[in-house]
C-alpha cells in the first residue's frame, strides 16, 4: 500500500546519501534535545521572581576617605539627603545589596552550638544583611507573619560594632527550611551559642546570589554599623529612577565631598549583569539549534531535489503507467519518513547518551526523555515540510517525459 | 595544472550556483558557529606565562579538620590563613615565594586637582615582581629593606601613572590612599593578559590591579582584604588582631621552584610544616595535605575554561559534522552527475590521479570560500558574545592563530567530505560512461 518495499530497494541502491541523511537527523536530534533541556533549566533560573520591584530600585556605594569622620552620623545624613530628593520614595543603608552578586552568608543553627550532637540539630545556610528598619518599606516587602523590627530596636555602631543582634526578620524560604514544621515564628536561630529571635517573616526576598542553591534564603538583622564603605538601596517613584540616578552623585557630594560615589546601578541591571553569562549561554544555544535545524532542513530539501532530478524519467514512467500525482508525493513523503524515523531511533539513543555524558561531567540538569519526544516530533514535521515542496514539483512531471529519450 | 583545476572548479560552481551557494553557506555557518565558541575557548585556555608556567606554583594548605569539605575537587581551600602566609613567607627554603591579596583604597591628592576614585590595590611581597615577571618602565620595586621597615611606598602601573600624573614622571611623587600618604617609587608596564592568573579567587577575567603596596603594611594599616574570606569553624572574631590569628583563609600564596630538587625540598618542607602546625593543635588530620600545582594545572583546577564553554565547543563540533554530512550528500550528487564528463576526460588520457586531484581542488575551493565567509560569521557571533556579556570583551576576539585556523579547518573539513565522492568519480570505468552517451 505504502510502497515500502520499492522504497527500500531504491534506498539500497544509493546507500551513501541515505546514511548521511539518517546521521544528520540523528545528530540534530541529539543536539537539539539536549540544548532544549539546558535552555529550559536556564529559563527557569532567569525567570525566578526576586520578590522586589527591581525596575524602581537602585543601589549606590560610597567610600569615605576623610579621617575622623562621624561615620554613623554621615550614614544617617546620607539617608536623609537621598530621601529629600525629588522622586525618591525611600532609601536605606544596606550592607549587602540583593541581586548584586556580593554579600555575606552564614550557617545558623536551630539550637545552640553546644547542642550540635543532638539528633534534631539543624544548621541551615542563608544570605544575611544588617540594615535599618526602613528597609522593609524601601524594598516594599510583604510581611506574612509577625512584625518588622522598629527603628528603636536597631543596634547602632560607629565602626566598632561587635554586639550580636537579638532579633531577626527572615524570608519564608529560610523559615521553612530551618523550622520545617511551620512553627518558626517566635523561635530562635543561633550564632554559636547566642540566640536570635525570629520576629517576622517576609513572603519573598532574594539574596545577593540568584544562582546559589538557596537564592531565596535571606535574613535581616537590626544592626547599623557605619564603616567607611557604605551601600544604600533607593526606591523611586515609577519612571523617576533614571532622573534620580543621574542626579544622585552630585547631590551626595554636595552634602559631603570627602568620599567616592560609585556603583550607581538599577537592581534589574545588577541582576542582568550577574546573570549575563547564563543569558549568553541561552542565546548561543538558541542560535545553535535554529541554525542546526535550518541546515538539516536544507540538507533534506537538497537531497530530495537531487533524487527527483535523478529519477525524472522513472517518475514520468510511473505517471504514464497510471500513478496519480498524490502517489508520487506519497512516495517521497514515505521515503523521507523512513529515513527520518531511522535517524530518530539512532538520535534518541545518541541524545540520551549525550545527556548522560553532560550530566556526569558538567553541572547541567538530568536529561529527561521527554525532550527527545518533543524534538523528534518537531524534526519530523520540519523534514516533511522540506520534502513537500520538491515532491510537489516531482508530481508535476509530465508522463510524456517517459517517451522521450535523453 | 593547479590553476587549470581552479578554473574548472570555478566553471563547475557557475554551472550549479544554487548547490554551490548551499554548500558554501553550510560550511560557512558550521565554521562560524565553531570558531565563535572555539575562539572563546582558545582565549580561556591560553597559557599566560609559557616560559615559566611549569615553575610557578600555587600553594594550598589543608589546615582544616579531617572531614571538613570545600568545593574544590580535593577539598583544598584556594587561600591560606594569615599566620601560615607569614610562616611560609619567612621559611628558610630555596624558593622564590610571596603572599598576596587584594584590597582597595580611594586615591586622591587631598585637594581638588583630581576627583577621588576607588582603586583595587594588591598587597604583596617583593618576590611577586620576580615570580610574575613584572617589567618596570621607571623606578624600581621596593627594596627588601623598605619592605622590612614597612615603609609607605607604592608602585603603580603605567596606565595609573598617566591618569594621576599625565606625562610627568611618577617616581618620587606622593599620593593618598584613603588617609595614608604613599610615595611612588616605581612604575610597571601594564599587565596585558586577559586572565588574571595571579589571583583567580574573584573572577578569572577581572581587571588587573594598578597599584601594589608591601605586605608588611598589613598589620600597621590593618588592611582588610577585598575578596573571599572563608572560615570553617566557629570563632569569635571581632578585632583585626582576631582575624590575623584566626583560621580564616584569605591570603594567596605563590612559590617559584626552579628545578626538581627545589620542588622536592619544598614538598618536604610543607609536609613538616603541616605536621608541626597540627601538633600545636590547630586542626586534626590523618595525613598532611597540601597542593603545589603549577600555573597551568592551577588554571585548569580553578575552572578558568567555563563548563558552558566546554559544552558549547563540543556541541559546535557536532554541529560542524552535521554541516559536513550535508555537504557530503550534495557533493555525492553533484560529482556523480558528472561521471559521463569524467569518462571523456579519462578516455582522452587523464589518469585517475588527475581526476581525483581535480575534485579535491574543487572541494578545497569550497572550503576556502566557506572558511572566509565563516570568519565573517564568527566575528558577528563574537560581537554578539561581547554585547551580551561585557565581561568577556577581552575574550570574545579572534587572535591570529584562530584567524588562520578557520580556513584550515574549513578546507580540511571539506576535503574530508569530498574524499569519498571524488573516489567514487575516479573509480568509474570510462568505457561504460562513454557508451551511454
Amino acid at each position: 500500500m505504502l510502497e515500502i518495499k520499492p522504497i527500500f530497494n531504491s534506498l539500497f541502491r544509493s546507500k551513501a546519501g541515505a546514511i548521511l541523511l539518517v546521521l544528520q537527523i540523528a545528530i540534530t536530534l541529539a543536539i537539539v534535545s539536549n540544548s532544549l533541556s539546558i535552555i529550559k533549566d536556564r529559563m527557569d533560573y532567569l525567570q525566578t521572581d526576586s520578590g522586589y520591584s527591581e525596575q524602581d530600585l537602585f543601589q549606590i556605594s560610597t567610600s569615605v576617605f576623610a579621617k575622623d569622620t562621624d561615620l554613623l552620623y554621615l550614614l544617617e545624613e546620607t539617608e536623609r539627603t537621598l530621601l529629600g530628593m525629588n522622586g525618591v520614595v525611600n532609601a536605606s543603608f544596606m550592607r549587602e545589596v540583593p541581586l548584586s552578586g556580593s554579600g555575606s552568608s552564614s550557617n545558623f543553627g536551630n539550637k545552640p552550638l553546644d547542642q550540635n550532637e543532638s539528633e534534631d540539630y539543624r544548621s541551615v545556610n542563608t544570605a544575611y544583611t544588617t540594615t535599618p528598619a526602613s528597609i522593609f518599606d524601601t524594598l516594599d516587602m510583604t510581611l506574612i507573619e509577625g512584625r518588622f523590627y522598629t527603628d528603636s530596636e536597631v543596634l547602632k555602631f560607629n565602626g566598632d560594632g561587635g554586639d550580636l543582634p537579638t532579633q531577626v526578620v527572615v524570608s519564608k524560604h529560610y523559615l521553612d527550611e530551618i523550622y520545617p514544621d511551620g512553627d518558626g515564628l517566635g523561635q530562635f536561630i543561633y550564632i554559636g551559642n547566642s540566640p536570635i529571635e525570629i520576629i517576622g517573616v517576609v513572603e519573598r526576598a532574594m539574596g545577593p546570589w540568584p544562582k546559589s542553591n538557596r537564592p531565596l534564603n535571606f535574613a535581616f538583622f537590626p544592626i547599623v554599623d557605619a564603616t567607611g564603605s557604605q551601600k544604600f538601596v533607593v526606591r523611586t517613584e515609577p519612571d523617576m529612577r533614571e532622573q534620580v540616578m543621574n542626579e544622585v552623585e552630585e547631590v551626595l557630594l554636595a552634602q559631603f565631598n570627602q568620599r567616592v560615589i560609585m556603583n550607581i546601578q538599577g537592581l534589574d541591571d545588577a541582576k542582568r549583569e550577574y546573570q549575563a553569562s547564563d543569558i549568553l549561554m541561552l542565546r548561543m544555544l538558541v542560535i545553535l539549534i535554529v541554525l542546526l535545524v535550518s541546515i538539516t532542513a536544507l540538507g533534506i530539501f537538497g537531497m530530495t531535489v537531487f533524487n527527483i532530478n535523478k529519477r525524472t524519467k522513472q517518475i514520468g514512467t510511473r505517471r504514464a503507467l497510471g500513478a496519480r500525482k498524490s502517489h508520487i508525493i506519497r512516495y517521497f513523503l514515505v521515503e523521507n519518513s523512513i529515513l527520518c524515523i531511522s535517524g530518530m531511533v539512532l538520535g534518541a539513543i545518541g541524545a540520551i547518551y549525550l545527556g548522560q555524558m553532560l550530566f556526569e561531567h558538567y553541572s547541567v540538569p538530568a536529561f529527561s526523555a521527554m525532550y527527545v519526544v518533543y524534538t523528534a516530533i518537531f524534526v519530523l514535521i520540519i523534514s516533511l515540510l522540506s520534502v513537500l515542496f520538491p515532491a510537489n514539483r516531482a508530481a508535476n512531471i509530465s508522463p510524456s517525459i517517459a517517451t522521450r529519450s535523453v | 595544472m593547479f590553476f587549470h583545476y581552479i578554473d574548472l572548479s570555478w566553471r563547475s560552481f557557475k554551472r550549479t550556483p544554487l548547490i554551490t551557494i548551499l554548500m558554501v553557506s553550510a560550511i560557512a555557518i558550521g565554521i562560524g558557529v565553531t570558531m565563535t565558541s572555539l575562539s572563546v575557548y582558545h582565549m580561556m585556555s591560553m597559557d599566560p606565562m609559557p616560559h615559566k608556567s611549569d615553575k610557578v606554583h600555587a600553594v594550598q594548605l589543608n589546615t582544616r579538620d579531617e572531614g571538613s569539605t570545600w568545593w574544590t575537587e580535593d577539598d583544598l581551600p584556594q587561600q591560606i590563613t594569615y599566620q601560615d602566609a607569614v610562616n611560609l613567607y619567612r621559611a628558610n627554603v630555596p624558593a622564590v615565594k610571596t603572599p598576596s591579596f587584594r584590597t582597595g583604597y580611594s586615591i586622591h591628592f587631598d585637594d581638588d586637582s583630581i576627583k577621588p576614585f576607588i582603586e583595587n590595590i594588591r598587597v604583596t611581597g617583593l618576590p611577586f615582581f620576580e615570580i610574575f615577571d613584572v617589567q618596570f618602565v621607571e623606578g624600581q620595586p621596593w627594596t627588601q629593606e623598605q619592605e622590612d621597615n614597612a615603609e609607605m611606598v607604592t608602585v603603580i602601573s603605567r596606565e595609573l601613572s598617566e591618569k594621576l600624573f599625565g606625562k610627568e614622571s611618577a617616581v618620587g611623587k606622593q599620593v593618598y590612599y584613603d588617609e595614608h600618604l604613599f610615595r611612588v617609587i616605581g612604575v610597571f608596564d601594564n599587565f596585558n593578559h586577559h586572565i588574571k592568573y595571579y589571583d583567580l579567587t574573584n573572577g578569572h577575567f577581572n581587571s588587573h590591579e594598578r597599584a601594589f603596596i608591601p605586605f608588611s603594611l598589613t598589620v600597621p594599616l590593618e588592611i582588610n582584604n577585598w575578596g573571599n574570606t572563608n572560615g570553617w569553624k566557629y570563632q569569635d572574631i571581632r578585632t583585626f588582631e582576631d582575624k590575623l590569628q584566626s583560621e580564616q583563609h584569605w591570603v594567596q600564596f605563590w612559590s617559584q621552584l626552579d628545578n626538581p630538587q627545589e620542588f622536592q625540598a619544598y614538598q618536604e618542607y610543607l609536609t613538616n610544616y603541616l605536621i608541626e602546625q597540627e601538633e600545636k593543635g590547630r586542626f586534626e588530620r590523618e595525613a598532611p595535605s597540601f597542593g603545589t600545582r603549577d600555573l597551568t594545572d592551577y588554571l585548569d583546577y580553578m575552572g578558568v575554561v567555563t563548563e558552558d564553554n566546554r559544552v558549547l565547543v563540543a556541541m559546535s563540533f557536532m554541529f560542524l559534522s552535521v554541516c559536513l554530512a550535508n555537504i557530503l550528500g550534495l557533493l555525492l550528487g553533484k560529482f556523480l552527475k558528472r561521471v559521463p564528463e569524467v569518462g571523456v576526460r579519462r578516455a582522452l588520457g587523464a589518469s585517475k590521479r588527475d581526476v581525483f586531484a581535480q575534485h579535491v581542488v574543487e572541494v578545497s575551493m569550497l572550503g576556502l570560500l566557506g572558511g572566509l565567509l565563516g570568519i565573517a560569521l564568527a566575528q558577528l557571533g563574537l560581537w554578539g558574545v561581547r554585547t551580551t556579556y561585557s565581561y568577556y570583551s577581552e575574550l570574545a576576539t579572534m587572535d591570529l592563530t584562530m584567524l588562520f585556523s578557520a580556513p584550515i579547518i574549513a578546507i580540511s573539513a571539506c576535503i574530508l567530505a569530498g574524499l569519498f565522492p571524488a573516489y567514487l568519480v575516479c573509480k568509474t570505468n570510462p568505457a561504460i560512461c562513454l557508451k551511454t552517451q
